[in-house]
């Protein structure tokens, strides 16, 4: 009860000692109070880039969640084919599975009657690709795939012009099927796609899974069934789901986006390793600060501290009321640094920031389209965690000041002028 | 705290004297050179006393004033305050030692700024972890008692000089300390209030019988004293009873 009371009065004396100087607390309160800022809004901002291309990645690359036979992820050996027979039907019934893309992928080379380009042959179900596939999202309804046999293809938009093809002209496709023989293949230029990215544009070729099949020598056969989640929290609970559903087939394999696409997941680890480093700096400019102004907080009081000590406090005593002295700035500093956050994030989520007027031309990264306006979203878990490193930081950086307070010696401090 | 307590409940209370020195010398390094400032001093002050340290500057008062109050350790010879040792302390102990038996006044008040009379008066009731209605209580009728009733609620910033040496005087006896060490009380006070505060120091003394050891070369401190210790040199220069 008695501590109880004491501690609160310690408060107290913390509290008016830090507005004894009033510019210095508001300057140490706005300098913590501008970085919790500036790491809860730019890691808000980056999580939601992060999580707009791991989306458009998903959709049009392996999904959240992709089956693959062996270790067809890793080696593309086009041989790596199966029979999905009822998987596709059995994960599309799975909770929060938004859509699954049975694909099949071959290389080859097609050939108008000018040119001939290497190609990726990508055998699509035109209806459930046309729903979730960003690189379909533009086309015209009459551009699109009719039918899963069919003969329409759609090109990359370069690969079109690479072939001096326009839409409505016929070209082949010849590629080597499961016995080693050359297959080729008549189609039509259907519609074309402008994805942004060079070599996804320099070689894409879009036509019906079962044509595709046909050709491999393979019906039926698929490369990949591609699971699109409602969210991307969502694999934690569909992954075993699914992991649950292949496992009378010991060939497949349950493959997360990070490691179907290592290219966007290592971009991403990239890019936040350094946003982290930045925070760090950040974070240890501030601390340097608050040690600077709390050691000047404590050499200005020597005096005061020796009286203090003279009248019956320990030196604990007073090394507690530095550190709470620490610890009420920072706690300002977390509250004043939160709100700041959250304004900058709720502007970043609502209106984002359009780089369209820098960068007219769309960007590449990681292997997706980077969208032109950065938004933000709410991590409220990581906002609560900084703010709360940021209190921790500003008692570390005051333990120095406290100790050289708790190291005064009363008789010599009431000497110190 | 309640540890703390127990370590001062535990000393003797009836010790006689209550302050005694014996072969006490301190020296201080200064740069290569060591600077004697108290030097064998041999003395034995009586409860209940009204004691000033006399002598001109650098006679050593100040020094053995903070031996006295375990402020500073000395370099040779023993100080006992109510029978106990108090080179036998740990720091800890000693700044409890303080808390609960020793009152000081100094010469600049050393008043805590952000806090106002009141607070800065129950500063040690605080420490001692003494609920706030008590501390209130008591500090209301040690205001009352010391003229400074009405006081309690302004800051030291907004007290006169002698206001404040008497809020720094509550604050010495407001944990009931068995000695209050005053160093040089007077230097920073005009004649009157000077005067008004020996007066009321006097007063505490014979009513309540707290002991006083003074610091100083006022001859008004010196003049109201019962006792006079001069020192010259850190040495003991004379010991004498007068009627003041």
């Amino acid at each position: 009860m008695t501590a109880d009371l004491f501690d609160r009065e310690l408060l107290k004396l913390a509290w008016r000692n830090l507005w004894r100087n009033r510019r210095r607390t508001l300057i140490t309160v706005a300098a913590l109070s501008f970085s919790v800022m500036l790491v809860q809004a730019f890691h808000n901002l980056s999580f939601g880039v992060y999580a707009r291309m791991v989306d458009s990645g998903v959709r049009a690359g392996s999904g959240h969640i992709a089956v693959y036979r062996g270790d067809y992820a890793s080696s593309r050996d086009e041989k790596l084919s199966f029979d999905p027979g009822p998987l596709p039907a059995e994960v599309a019934r799975l909770d929060r599975v938004e859509r699954v893309l049975p694909r099949v992928y071959l290389p080859g080379l097609a050939q108008s009657s000018r040119e001939s380009r290497g190609i990726l042959l990508t055998g699509v179900d035109p209806d459930a690709e046309r729903a979730v596939n960003p690189f379909l999202k533009n086309l015209p309804p009459d551009r699109m795939l009719r039918t899963p046999d069919g003969r329409d293809a759609i090109l990359g938009n370069r690969l079109l012009k690479e072939l001096k093809l326009e839409v409505g002209q016929k070209f082949v496709v010849t590629l080597q099927s499961r016995g080693g023989e050359l297959v080729s293949e008549l189609f039509r230029v259907r519609g074309t796609v402008a994805t942004g990215i060079k070599d996804i544009d320099q070689s894409l070729i879009m036509v019906g899974r079962e044509r595709a099949a046909a050709m491999m020598g393979a019906p039926g056969e698929i490369h990949e069934l591609a699971v699109v989640l409602t969210d991307a929290e969502a694999d934690r609970q569909v992954g075993p789901a699914l992991e649950k559903l292949v496992a009378r087939r010991p060939e497949l394999h349950v493959v997360p986006w990070e490691t179907a696409m290592p290219n966007l997941a290592n971009a991403i680890k990239l890019d936040y390793a350094s946003q982290k480093f930045i925070f760090v700096i950040i974070l240890l400019i501030v601390t340097i600060g608050v040690i600077n102004s709390q050691l000047m907080s404590v050499m200005e009081r020597i005096r005061e501290f020796g009286v203090i000590l003279a009248v019956g406090a320990t030196p604990g005593r007073l090394r507690l009321l530095v550190l709470t002295e620490a610890l009420v700035l920072g706690l300002l500093a977390l509250v004043c640094g939160s709100i700041l956050g959250s304004l900058a994030t709720w502007y970043l989520v609502a209106h984002g920031i359009n780089l369209q007027t820098f960068l007219p031309e769309s960007l590449e990264f990681g292997g997706v389209v980077f969208e032109p306006v950065l938004r933000a979203v709410w991590d409220l878990r990581w906002m609560f965690q900084i703010a709360l490193y940021v209190l921790i930081l500003c008692l570390l950086a005051s333990l120095y000041p406290a100790i050289k307070a708790g190291r005064i010696t009363p008789a010599e401090a009431m000497r110190h002028v | 705290m309640s540890d703390d307590k127990s370590a001062v409940e535990n000393l003797p209370e009836s010790s006689r004297p209550l302050i005694q020195l014996a072969d006490l010398t301190k020296i201080y390094p200064h740069g290569t050179q060591k600077v004697t400032a108290v030097i064998g001093l041999d003395l034995s002050i009586e409860p209940g006393a009204f004691a000033v340290l006399a002598g001109p500057s650098g006679s050593g008062k100040t020094t053995v004033l903070n031996l006295i109050g375990g402020l500073d350790r000395p370099t040779r010879g023993t100080v006992r305050l109510g029978g106990r040792d108090l080179g036998t302390l740990s720091a800890r102990d000693l700044a409890d030692f303080r808390l609960h038996r020793i009152g000081f006044i100094f010469q600049a008040y050393n008043l805590i700024p952000v806090l106002t009379a009141a607070e800065n008066a129950e500063f040690t009731l605080m420490l001692q972890g003494t609920p706030k209605p008590e501390r209130a209580r008591k500090i209301a009728a040690l205001f009352d008692q010391l003229g400074i009733a009405g006081l309690g609620d302004r800051r030291p910033g907004d007290l006169s000089g002698g206001q404040q040496q008497r809020v720094a005087i509550a604050r010495a006896m407001a944990a009931g300390p068995a000695v209050i060490l005053a160093d040089e009380p007077t230097a920073n006070l005009d004649s009157k209030t000077a005067e008004d505060l020996l007066e009321l120091m006097r007063r505490i003394n014979a009513e309540q019988g707290t002991t006083f050891l003074f610091s100083s070369h006022d001859p008004r401190v010196i003049s109201h004293a019962r006792r006079v210790i001069s020192l010259r040199d850190g040495r003991l220069e004379s010991d004498q009873r007068q009627n003041s």
